[in-house]
């Protein structure tokens, strides 16, 4: 994107940089991930069987191919889903507190979904699972529920905002809970929706990997033009609509690109919180607040932050895995506190 | 010739009963009024009806004699800006990324800036006499500097007209007539203006018509000299006579001239 608006020539050249260290980065962490396990296979062994030919064993190539790839890229597609709707959601509530996780949009994804677990787990419909579309519909409507309730007079309060999407992401929270204990026969749908509350990235098949990763592309080319309608957003909805924007498409589009996007990160890794709000918060202060340069940036650090975190959760107490969910809490809570405590100067309400 | 912007018959409440009534005025294309009246009288609420921001509940605003609700927002937003008495970021925007908002109406869903935008916010930037402030950070700057780099916004939509609310509250006397000298220079420039001012003795000598807003009665519309009278001012802001310096100087001067 060359829209950058014209800032000075070092401002661009800048913003270059970062994406291409961002996405080398990207690569390398990738390749460490899929390194890592139990099966050791050194990195220089992967390039070589990349680019010299020089081809793994049978065992190497399933466990790269079946296992670890989809998981590692699962984990990429869930982090810059997760961080680029992190960062429309802040844009749009003109508030750097707000995260799909925060506002409830997440707890939505999971309520929809484990409708779908358990009364229409055999259901599809235009080639996605009931319960994909049904964590869609939940995105959303929590979106505008939340959004609603936070309004007031044009505008947007924010502690409003945040107590609406904690109460409505509690409420979501135990509904799930509840269908838990309706399930009588303790089966695979409890299993299921625990790992999804607890945020565990599986091992997806190749064709959910593909159509998620689609979805997040076809968002984000979506997300692209709206992302200069978020800095003209920042100004305020009056001062937007007085300057040609219509205000009321704008927030549609990022409601349902926004919740697209989280219902995507929910279907392959459950509910995971902080990679929405810190990422965007972190682009931020180094790249400033153009929503247009945010996004590449946002998306390739969100991916490479949950790839790495992801690579933890599996092989730092190896055997055993914990939930990447809760490294995200055990690093992204201390993380964002510290953010919040450097410069809580931009807070004062 | 007909008025770049005029207001026939409009009224405006906003539900407990009607802020603005049936106000009827003109604004001539290349004038600097000034709309004065008493607070809450419903100044800010006639700009933002004037901007097309509020929709008027009768009579209508008309633009170039079409009505202002008929015509698509961007094609308003390229003929009118307006300039708030408040702009709040919840981010650290820099000046020229502030000033960059005012090309919105010139660009599509696909149309990112091009070099006619930046020629543009240049141009703003020089005209409101803020480019060495470009890549300030917009929330630390002063009370003057924000006032300027909203109007440099405003610029960047390359307006006929031009509308302020209250542009020259808050400011020093200094920076009051640094203001005051920015909109003779922009009138310069063939932009009209239309600013609601509080500071009643900036008027004079700075503005070609002045707008009385008063509660009950019909707007008085007039040149500063037909306006701003004792008797006129006492009534309309409810003010005893001689209480308040600004009364009583021009009591005395206006005695002395006619004598």
């Amino acid at each position: 994107m060359s829209s950058g608006d014209g800032h000075s020539p070092p401002g661009r050249a800048r913003f270059v940089t970062l994406v291409v260290l961002l996405a080398a980065t990207l690569a390398i962490a990738v390749l460490l991930s899929l390194a890592t396990g139990a099966v050791r296979v050194s990195p220089a062994a992967i390039l070589a069987a990349l680019f010299q030919h020089h081809p793994l064993t049978a065992t190497q190539q399933i466990i790269l191919l079946q296992i670890r790839l989809p998981r590692v890229l699962a984990a990429a597609v869930v982090g810059a889903a997760l961080a680029i709707s992190g960062l429309m959601f802040q844009g749009l509530f003109r508030n750097p507190m707000a995260d799909p996780y925060v506002i409830g949009a997440s707890g939505g994804a999971v309520l929809g979904a484990s409708v779908g677990i358990y009364f229409f787990s055999q259901l599809s419909a235009f080639g996605f699972s009931a319960t994909a579309l049904l964590a869609f519909a939940g995105s959303v409507a929590t979106m505008a529920v939340v959004y609603s309730l936070a309004r007031a007079n044009g505008k947007t309060h924010v502690i409003t905002l945040l107590l609406a999407g904690f109460a409505v992401s509690t409420m979501l929270a135990y509904s799930s809970y509840f269908f838990e204990l309706l399930d009588s026969n303790g089966g695979s749908g409890n299993r299921i929706l625990l790992s999804w509350l607890h945020g565990v990235i599986g091992i997806p098949r190749w064709t959910q990997l593909s159509v998620t990763a689609a979805l997040l592309l076809l968002a984000t080319m979506v997300a692209v033009p709206l992302m200069r309608q978020l800095n003209t957003l920042a100004l305020g909805d009056e001062y937007a609509h007085q300057l040609g924007l219509r205000v009321e498409y704008t927030r549609v589009g990022i409601i349902l690109t926004g919740s697209l996007l989280t219902a995507a990160a929910v279907s392959l890794g459950g509910l995971i919180s902080f990679a929405g709000l810190i990422v965007p918060h972190i682009a931020r202060l180094i790249l400033g607040p153009d929503h247009v340069r945010l996004l590449p940036v946002t998306a390739l650090a969100g991916a490479i932050f949950l790839v790495v975190a992801d690579t933890l959760a599996r092989s730092v107490f190896a055997p055993t895995e914990i939930p990447v969910g809760i490294v995200m809490a055990f690093i992204g809570g201390p993380f964002f506190l510290y953010l919040l405590r450097k410069t809580k100067r931009s807070y004062a309400l | 010739m007909n008025p770049l912007l005029r207001f026939a018959d409009v009224s405006f409440g906003y539900g407990d009963g009607d802020a603005i009534q049936s106000a009827s005025f003109d604004l001539q294309e290349g004038s600097c009024t000034a709309l004065i009246g008493p607070n809450g009288v419903g100044k800010t609420t006639l700009l933002r009806l004037a901007a097309g921001v509020l929709r008027c509940t009768s009579g209508s605003v008309l633009l170039n004699d079409e009505p202002l609700n008929r015509l698509a927002i961007r094609t308003v937003a390229r003929t009118i800006a307006f300039v708030p008495q408040q702009l709040d970021l919840p981010f650290q925007f820099t000046v020229r990324q502030v000033v960059e908002q005012g090309r919105t109406p010139y660009l599509g869903l696909l149309r990112g800036p091009m070099r006619d935008d930046r020629i543009a916010v240049d141009r703003a930037l020089k005209l409101a006499d803020v480019s060495v402030l470009q890549h300030r950070i917009f929330n630390e700057l002063s009370g003057g500097e924000r006032q300027r780099v909203k109007i440099a916004l405003g610029l960047a939509q390359q307006p006929k007209l031009l509308l302020l609310d209250e542009p020259t509250q808050n400011l020093d006397i200094g920076r009051q007539i640094e203001l005051i000298d920015l909109l003779h220079f922009l009138r310069a420039e063939g932009i009209t203006i239309f600013a609601s001012i509080h500071d009643i003795q900036l008027i004079e000598g700075n503005f070609s018509t002045v707008l009385l807003l008063s509660r009950d009665t019909p707007l008085v519309s007039g040149t500063p000299a037909d306006v701003l009278k004792p008797s006129i001012l006492e009534k309309a802001f409810n003010c005893p006579p001689r209480r308040h310096p600004l009364l009583l100087e021009r009591t005395q001067s206006r005695g002395k001239r006619a004598g």
